[in-house]
Formats: structure tokens, C-alpha cells, sequence
């Protein structure tokens, strides 16, 4: 796992939104789309981080909280809940979710000066499921490894 | 439009006779004296030879030629096909296969092979050099400056389809000539057969043209006609002067040759009246290619790209069908309904397009059995039924391995030796039965032996060995079979050469699992062991009912369902336990789907019970609502909710809401055995 | 005034071979499968020559020229077999029959083309 943190990135294309009070960082590249929240189907008996499946233009995709994985309050949905439709690597296999996010900011280039690998100790959040920790604006932005969210999810679901 | 490649289709036409071939050898191994199974492998071979040639595939054609030769005694009625026969046929059969996947590899065991057919035809090694397959080629001599020709046709060569323009067109294009008609033997008008030959011709022909080429141009007729060709003495000069008056105009097939003397009017009368030169019809293109083949190969990709397009469609239409019962517009509603109409019937075309017989598999299976039969020395009666039963494609091509795999149980595991069934009781042959069978929406193939049966003592001692239980574990005899699937396990006391090797059940049990299908044994000591398969009949699109439980909305496959009962107000409340429904007078375990859930809202007054059934499970699901029927499009989870039981898939509504489809599979056996079950379930929750 | 081939094969593999080569030769083909279907689409349609195979299930090679020869519009209408016997015992029954030439499999796209122009014409 260090070495995978040691090997991160230089200059990243991020997609930042909020969840919660933190900010988050994705690779704007994986984003698909991102959508108003429509109609959510819950699963019955599914794990909460993918309780719900939604239609995105015909096809079933998985709706995601990653809120749940870094042990947030889930407030209700409002007109600012956006739902970031993601491909995802699962088992080298690229699978499409959808993300929550409480609010959607903007497209940013992070360079690689102002990101550090995520601290191994003192963290408020799961070990691995932070890539790395950027800064901006005097604010720190979260870089989650969104493909170890998933896998995990899927490793304690079996 | 890109043509396909005729020599993947030769290919995949040897596949499909080699399959024939095979069949063929089997069934004379039962019935040796059935002509036209006999006629039917000879035509295998033959085309198989004549298109092999054709296609580069030299190897093969010449290997089938000799085979041909050498089975042709059987052909004759001369030699009937012994088993042993038959044994060496099959190997060959197999050399022919490898001959055309992969020439390079085939061995030398093509000589053996054939050494071996001829043996057993003739009952000595005798290797009768059979006529090598020939490509007439013209022999190089020299040749005068020119020839003179002169030829009459066989009366009836016009009926039988010769044209001497042609001929004479062609003896034109061979250099210049000088044509005259012999009108000497024409009748005169009133008695004229149009469709008899009369005239006859003399051709001077000038220029650097041999013998062999002359002959060539007559020789589909030579035998039968009057035909003198002399050498010109002299070297061809300037073309001599028609000693005869032209007789008509040049006939305008001839008007492109050079220097040709005209053809004589009678000769055009002659003319078979069938052979008008009038336009080809042009559609009759377009037909040919409609009529041309009664069957047509499509690439495996296109019919999942037409599949996926109906299914966006069909969610398209029930979107459309929506708004027209909003819109309180009659024309909208009419069209809506059309295409209803439409989508449905194309729906229902797609799927039949991917629905195959069974029976295309089980013809591999009667090889199998016919080998292992031989080479464990048991004598094996291998019973098909079924054969019709159509499943999607996909499914087909799935099962193939899983059934080798249990059929090789069977006669390896399954059936005793001669001596030890005959001590038991039992005829020295045994039975294995390969049989399919439509259960609601599903499947049934099950692959049944006579033989010793599984002794559960011996997979408990085998299970603790591998430590798959512990010895004070308590289980079910069904449940010690469950055991045979687990990764790791195998009874065979010592591995044969069959079985047991790499692949065990547990990979069948994967393979049918992935196919949503299920896999029971059930087994009797001493008198046979029967495993069940159990497979959706389609993987792409059902007929669904719509219900509600709490807020949302689920889909349960319409082909399980049996029926819809009100829940009777006095049901059990919402109590532990199972709870049972009499529909006329069998007691039907029901479940709260509100319950299974984990659902808050309160239920609503009068709730339905679904019956639905799996096999011969049957369970009643309570529901809030039923909201009626509505075509389901498959979409598969993702590996996300793999870990999710009770549903098979989800859907998109037409509001554009996804729903769940019910699995009727696992919730027909989460009623039955209720407990064990829910305890996983309340345990999956907490997790 | 291009000229129609209706080839009878069972093997689908030298109905596509022949039908294309025949087709890039400028001429228009239709396909049958068996002997019964050649019969139909040869009685059904204007054809100006037909190219068969002897050996085919439902109705083989001779059966089909003799019952096409005995049919109205059989008369005329150049018959061509193909066959891989190289005997002339296949060729004489084949004549006597009805066929107007032959072709021995296995054989050149040209050697085809040169058979049917033969007795069809360009």
C-alpha cells in the first residue's frame, strides 16, 4: 500500500465535490456525467454504501455513498444532491456507478506540489481508502482510491 | 457489403458434416444395416472431400478420399459396419477434424488409421491403391498454322442444352475463322423439329492453336458427335474468300468475334425456343438471395446486439404507453398499441432466433458414451429424451462442458461393473438417461445412471477427511450431496484416466450457477443416481407481474407464477415461523416479502399472495399489490449486489424506474426451508 | 442481358465459392441446396445455364437432370455437373441423363468461369 501511495500522481484533472463538510477529489476522466438525483430503487438487504440502483439512460447502475465509507451523516437529498456516474474498475473489470455527492463544485487540475500521500497514522478516515490529501486555498481536498472503496464493499458484502 | 469468407464457411460446414459423420457411426453401430444412414455418412465424406479439395484443404481430402474407398464396401452391401468397424471409423472421423482445424498438427496416424479401416473392412491389411483424385491438364505440342473443322451435333444436343454458336464463338476466340453451315440434312419448313440438330458445320480456323485446345472446345460433345479436325498444310495467309454467299446476318452474339462468317438462318430457327435472348429479369437477383438458403449463419455478436436493441425498444414502448395513458389522446393510444403489437412480436421473434434445440448438444454425448463405453469395458445403453427442448443459445453453449463432465461421472462413478450388477441383481448392462424438460420457466436436464448410487457415509468420511465438516457436524443425506460441490472433493477411490482430472464438480456447480440455474442430486444405494440441472429458459427477456411491496415496486418472472390468492384476514399475523395457505387442500408455505425486506411501512389491508413455483417447490409470496403484467427487459446486477439475495436481476419500468426481479428460485426454497435461510438472511443484514 | 447460373449444391461452402466467382464474372446466380430445391428454382425462374452436384441428399445430381430435362422448360438449358469422380462410368450416366458438360472438383476459379462461358456464353 505505501508503495502504491509513493507512486502517486503528478498533475491530476479533478472533479470536486462536497460531501459532508469535506471536500472531495476524483479524476475528472473517470466521470461519465453527472445527474440530478431522480428516482432511486432501494435494494432490500443490500449493504447501505450501495443501497440503491438508478437508471442512467437505460441501463441499471449501482448508486454508491461514499459518505457511508468515511462514516458521515447521511442528510436527505436536496436540490444541490447530484449523482456523479463513474466508471469504476472492479477485478480489472470496468463497471459504471453512480456517486453521491452533496454538492458538485467544479473542474480543477491539482498539481502534484500541493498533494501529499495520505498520513498512514492519525486519520479520521478507513487505511487505504485515501490516495492522497491536496491542498487549496488554504483547504485540504480529499483524494479517495474510489476502485479500493469498491472492492472492499464488495469483499465484505461476500 | 462484405461477402463472407467461403472458406470459414467450408469449415464450418466440415463441423456440421463431421457431426453428421459421427451421428451416422453411431447409429450403425445399433442398426449396421440401415441404407440410408450408410448413404447418409457417404454423402458426408463426399462433400467433405469435394469441398476440402476445393478449399486448400488437400490434406483432408485426400485422407477422406481413401476413407471413402475403403468404407465403400459397406456402401455395396458387401461388408456390414462391425463395432470394431465403426471404433476405427470414429478415429478417423477425428483425424478428418484435425486435418481441417489445424493440418500442421495432425500426426502421422493418418496411414495407421487408414491401414486399421482397411483391415476392418477387408478383414486383411491389404492397401488397395485407390485412384488418386485427377486434374485433367492439357499436354504441350506443337501445332500447324490452322485447322479445318467440321462438325455436326447429336440430334438431341439442343434439348440437352449445347449451343454450336458457342462452340463457334469459342473456336473464333482460338484465332480467325471462316464459317460455312451444311444445310444439307435441314428439312424443309413444314416438317422442321426447331429442337433437333440438323445443320452441321465447316470452320477454317487460322492461327498458332493446338489440337488440345480445339478438342477442348468440343469436349463435352466429342464422344457423341461427328467431329474431323485436319491439320492446314500450309501457314495461315489472308483469310480466302467465301466460296459461299452469307446466308443471314451475323447473330449479335457472334458480332464481336473477328473475321467470322456469318451463321445461317436455319440455324436460328434451330435455336432451342427456351434460350430467347430476352433480359434477365432484374429482381430475380434480389430473390435468389431471399430464397437462395433456407438457413442463415449470423455471427454470435449480431443476434446480442439485435437482443439488446429489442430490449431498448421494448423499454422504449412501455415508456410510450405511459404517456399515451396520460395524454387522453386516441390517436397516440392507437399507435401506442401498435407498436405495442410490434415490439412484442419482434420481441418474441428475437428470442426464438436464439432459441436452440438441446438436441444439437446431446448428439456429442452418444460419442462420448459410445468411448467411455469401450475403454472402461461397460456396456452402456445411453437413453436421450427431450431432444426438442429449445433453450437460449447462450445457455446451450454453457452446458456443454457440465453435462460431459456428469455424464463421465455417471458411467466412471456411477455404474458397476458387469460382475458387481449381476452379483446386485441387475442386467450387465447399464443405463444412463440424458433427458430435458420444460418446468415452468425453466429447464430441466437431468442426467440419471442405474448403477451403485452415492453412499453417504462415504462423502461424509471423504468431507471430514478434507475437512470440509467437522465429524460432529449433523447433516442431511440432501445436504451431504450439496457437499460433492464444494472445490476439493472427490470420491473416485482412485483416480481413473477419466475423471477426476482438473475439472471437479465444483466447477459445474460455478458454471451452473452463472447461468442462474440450479444443480440437485438425488441418489438411492444400489440403484442410481439422478442430477438435476435446472436453467431459465432465456437470459435476455420475460413476461413479468408487476407488484408492490411498501413503496416499491419488484417484477416476479410470470412463468413461475401459478396463481394470486387474496391473503385470507386471518392469516398468521405477523408472526415468526412459517405460515401456511390451503389452496385446495395443499398446505403452501407463504413469506412476507415485507418482512424478508426489513420494510417499515405498515401493510396495506388487503394483501395478495403470489403463488409461484420452482421445480416442484411451490411458496406464496404476500404482497401489497399487484399492478399487473408488463415485459421485462433482464439487466444483471452488478458484482456490487452479488452479494444480494432474492433477486435475479432488475429492470427499468416504464416511468423510467428501475425495479427488482424476484428470483422465484431462491425464495421457492427460502419457503421451504425457511430458517436456516433467514438466518443468513438476518445475519447478511447486520454485516 | 445478364445471364442467370443457378447453382445446386448441398455444400454451402462451393455454393458460395461458385456464386461468387460467377458473380464478379458478370453473371447474376441463384442458389438451391438439394436436387428438389433446384428443381423448383430451375422450373420457378429463367436460368440460363445450371451447375449441380451429383451426390446430394432430397433428390441427387441425375435424378435432378433427368426430371428437369423431362419438365417443359427443361429442354434446352445447359446442365453442368460437378463431380469428383474423374470416371468416365459418372460422366456417361451423367450425359446419358441429359447434362450437357461437366466439371471435375476440384477446380480453379478460371477453369468455372471458362466451363460456363462455354456453354452459356459471356
Amino acid at each position: 500500500m505505501s508503495l502504491r501511495v509513493q507512486t502517486m500522481p503528478g498533475a491530476m484533472r479533478a472533479l470536486t465535490m462536497r460531501l459532508g463538510d469535506e471536500i472531495f477529489a476524483v479524476e475528472a476522466n473517470c466521470v461519465r456525467e453527472i445527474l440530478e438525483i431522480g428516482t432511486v430503487t432501494s435494494v432490500p438487504n443490500a449493504p447501505d454504501f450501495v443501497g440503491g440502483l438508478i437508471n442512467v439512460r437505460g441501463t441499471v447502475v449501482p448508486l454508491a455513498d461514499l459518505r457511508v465509507s468515511f462514516n458521515m451523516p447521511r442528510p436527505v437529498a436536496d436540490e444541490d444532491t447530484r449523482i456523479v456516474v463513474m466508471e469504476i474498475e472492479i477485478d480489472g473489470e470496468k463497471t459504471v456507478a453512480g456517486v453521491l455527492a452533496d454538492k458538485v463544485h467544479d473542474v480543477t487540475d491539482l498539481d502534484a506540489a500541493s498533494m501529499e500521500p495520505a498520513p498512514r497514522i492519525g486519520m479520521r478516515w478507513p487505511q487505504g481508502f485515501v490516495r492522497a490529501i491536496a491542498k487549496r486555498d488554504n483547504q485540504f481536498i480529499i483524494v479517495p482510491d474510489v476502485n479500493e472503496i469498491f472492492a472492499r464493499s464488495i469483499a465484505a458484502a461476500h | 457489403m462484405s461477402q463472407p469468407d467461403p472458406v470459414a464457411i467450408f469449415r464450418q460446414e466440415a463441423t456440421e458434416l463431421l457431426e453428421t459423420l459421427e451421428a451416422n457411426l453411431l447409429q450403425l453401430d445399433e442398426t449396421p444395416d440401415d441404407k440410408a444412414v450408410v448413404d447418409s455418412a457417404f454423402r458426408a465424406l463426399h462433400t467433405l472431400k469435394g469441398s476440402g479439395a476445393m478449399f486448400g484443404f488437400t490434406a483432408a481430402a485426400s485422407f477422406v478420399h481413401e476413407f471413402e474407398t475403403a468404407f465403400d464396401r459397406v456402401r455395396k452391401g458387401e461388408k456390414t459396419a462391425t463395432p470394431a468397424l465403426i471404433r476405427v471409423a470414429l478415429q478417423a472421423r477425428d483425424h478428418i477434424m484435425i486435418l481441417i482445424e489445424d493440418p500442421d498438427s495432425a500426426g502421422s496416424e493418418g496411414e495407421t488409421l487408414l491401414a486399421a479401416l482397411r483391415q476392418a473392412v477387408e478383414g486383411e491389411a491389404k492397401a488397395e491403391a485407390a485412384p488418386a483424385l485427377v486434374i485433367e491438364a492439357p499436354v504441350a505440342e506443337a501445332w500447324p498454322s490452322g485447322w479445318k473443322i467440321s462438325f455436326s451435333l447429336p440430334a438431341d444436343a439442343l434439348a440437352m442444352g449445347s449451343n454450336p454458336l458457342l462452340l463457334i464463338d469459342e473456336l473464333a476466340e482460338l484465332g480467325p475463322c471462316d464459317v460455312r453451315a451444311r444445310i444439307a440434312g435441314v428439312a424443309s419448313l413444314d416438317t422442321l423439329d426447331p429442337t433437333r440438330s440438323a445443320l452441321g458445320w465447316e470452320v477454317v480456323l487460322r492461327g498458332d492453336v493446338s489440337r488440345a485446345q480445339i478438342d477442348d472446345v468440343f469436349m463435352f460433345l466429342s464422344d457423341d458427335m461427328e467431329l474431323t479436325v485436319e491439320a492446314l498444310g500450309e501457314p495461315a495467309s489472308e483469310a480466302p474468300a467465301p466460296a459461299a454467299p452469307p446466308i443471314a446476318e451475323a447473330a449479335p452474339s457472334l458480332a464481336a468475334a473477328p473475321a467470322v462468317a456469318p451463321a445461317p438462318a436455319p440455324a436460328q430457327a434451330a435455336k432451342p425456343k427456351t434460350k430467347p435472348k430476352t433480359e434477365s429479369p432484374a429482381p430475380q437477383k434480389a430473390a435468389s438471395s431471399d430464397k437462395s438458403n433456407s438457413s442463415l449463419r449470423v455471427p454470435a455478436e449480431r443476434l446480442d446486439a439485435l437482443m439488446d436493441r429489442v430490449g431498448e425498444l421494448v423499454i422504449a414502448q412501455a415508456r410510450l404507453n405511459q404517456l399515451a395513458a396520460q395524454a387522453n389522446d386516441p390517436n397516440l393510444k392507437s399507435v401506442a398499441e401498435d407498436i405495442e403489437r410490434l415490439s412484442s412480436s419482434l420481441r418474441d421473434t428475437t428470442m426464438g432466433i436464439r432459441m436452440v434445440p438441446i438436441g444439437t448438444l446431446f448428439g456429442r454425448f452418444r460419442r462420448l458414451v459410445h468411448d467411455l463405453s469401450h475403454d472402461l469395458g461397460k456396456e452402456i445403453e445411453f437413453v436421450t429424451a427431450g431432444e426438442d427442448t429449445e433453450l437460449d443459445k447462450t445457455v446451450i453453449e454453457h452446458l456443454a462442458d457440465p453435462l460431459v463432465h456428469l455424464i463421465r461421472n455417471s458411467v466412471d462413478h456411477g455404474l458397476e461393473s458387469a460382475d458387481k450388477r449381476l452379483a446386485a441383481g441387475k442386467p450387465s448392462g447399464g443405463t444412463v438417461r440424458l433427458s430435458a424438460t420444460y418446468a415452468g420457466a425453466e429447464v430441466a436436464i437431468s442426467v440419471s445412471d442405474d448403477g451403485a448410487g452415492l453412499d453417504p457415509a462415504r462423502i461424509r468420511q471423504k468431507a471430514e477427511e478434507a475437512g470440509l465438516i467437522t465429524s460432529e457436524a449433523k447433516l442431511s443425506e440432501q445436504e451431504l450431496f450439496q457437499l460433492i460441490f464444494q472445490p476439493g472433493f472427490s470420491t473416485a477411490k482412485e483416480i481413473t484416466a477419466l475423471s477426476g482430472r482438473g475439472v471437479g464438480m465444483d466447477v459445474v456447480k460455478r458454471t451452473i450457477d452463472g447461468l442462474r440455474g440450479s444443480i440437485d442430486l438425488s441418489s438411492q444405494m444400489g440403484l442410481g443416481t439422478t442430477a438435476t440441472l435446472r436453467l431459465p429458459l432465456t437470459l435476455a427477456i420475460i413476461d413479468g407481474l408487476l407488484v408492490r411491496i411498501g413503496d416499491g415496486r419488484y417484477t416476479i418472472p410470470l412463468a413461475a407464477v401459478e396463481e394470486c390468492v387474496e391473503l385470507p384476514l386471518d392469516a398468521d399475523g405477523e408472526g415468526r415461523g412459517r405460515a401456511f395457505l390451503n389452496i385446495r387442500g395443499s398446505l403452501v408455505p407463504f413469506i412476507r416479502l415485507r418482512e424478508v425486506f426489513n420494510l417499515s411501512t405498515p401493510p396495506g389491508q388487503y394483501q395478495k399472495v403470489v403463488i409461484i413455483s420452482s421445480g416442484d417447490m411451490r411458496v406464496g409470496l404476500v404482497v401489497d399489490q399487484i399492478l399487473g403484467n408488463n415485459q421485462t427487459v433482464i439487466k444483471q446486477l452488478s458484482k456490487l449486489h452479488a452479494g444480494v439475495r432474492h433477486f435475479s436481476g432488475a429492470t427499468i419500468l416504464g416511468d423510467g424506474t428501475v425495479a427488482l426481479i424476484l428470483d422465484p428460485m431462491q425464495l421457492a426454497t427460502f419457503g421451504q426451508h425457511g430458517d436456516g435461510t433467514h438466518a443468513e438472511q438476518t445475519f447478511g443484514r447486520a454485516a | 442481358m445478364t445471364k442467370t447460373i443457378l447453382t445446386i449444391d448441398d455444400s454451402a461452402s462451393v455454393r458460395q465459392m461458385v456464386s461468387m466467382t460467377l458473380t464478379a464474372a458478370g453473371y447474376d446466380v441463384l442458389q438451391a441446396e438439394d436436387g428438389a430445391d433446384g428443381l423448383a428454382k430451375a422450373t420457378g425462374n429463367r436460368v440460363d445455364a445450371i451447375l449441380t452436384d451429383l451426390n446430394m441428399p432430397n433428390m441427387n445430381g441425375l435424378e435432378f437432370i433427368r426430371a428437369f430435362r423431362a419438365h417443359p422448360s427443361g429442354q434446352g438449358v445447359p446442365i453442368v455437373f460437378l463431380t469428383t469422380e474423374s470416371d468416365d462410368g459418372m460422366k456417361s450416366e451423367a450425359k446419358a441423363a441429359g447434362a450437357t458438360g461437366w466439371i471435375v472438383k476440384p477446380f480453379k476459379q478460371e477453369q468455372l468461369v471458362a466451363v460456363v462461358k462455354k456453354v452459356a456464353g459471356a
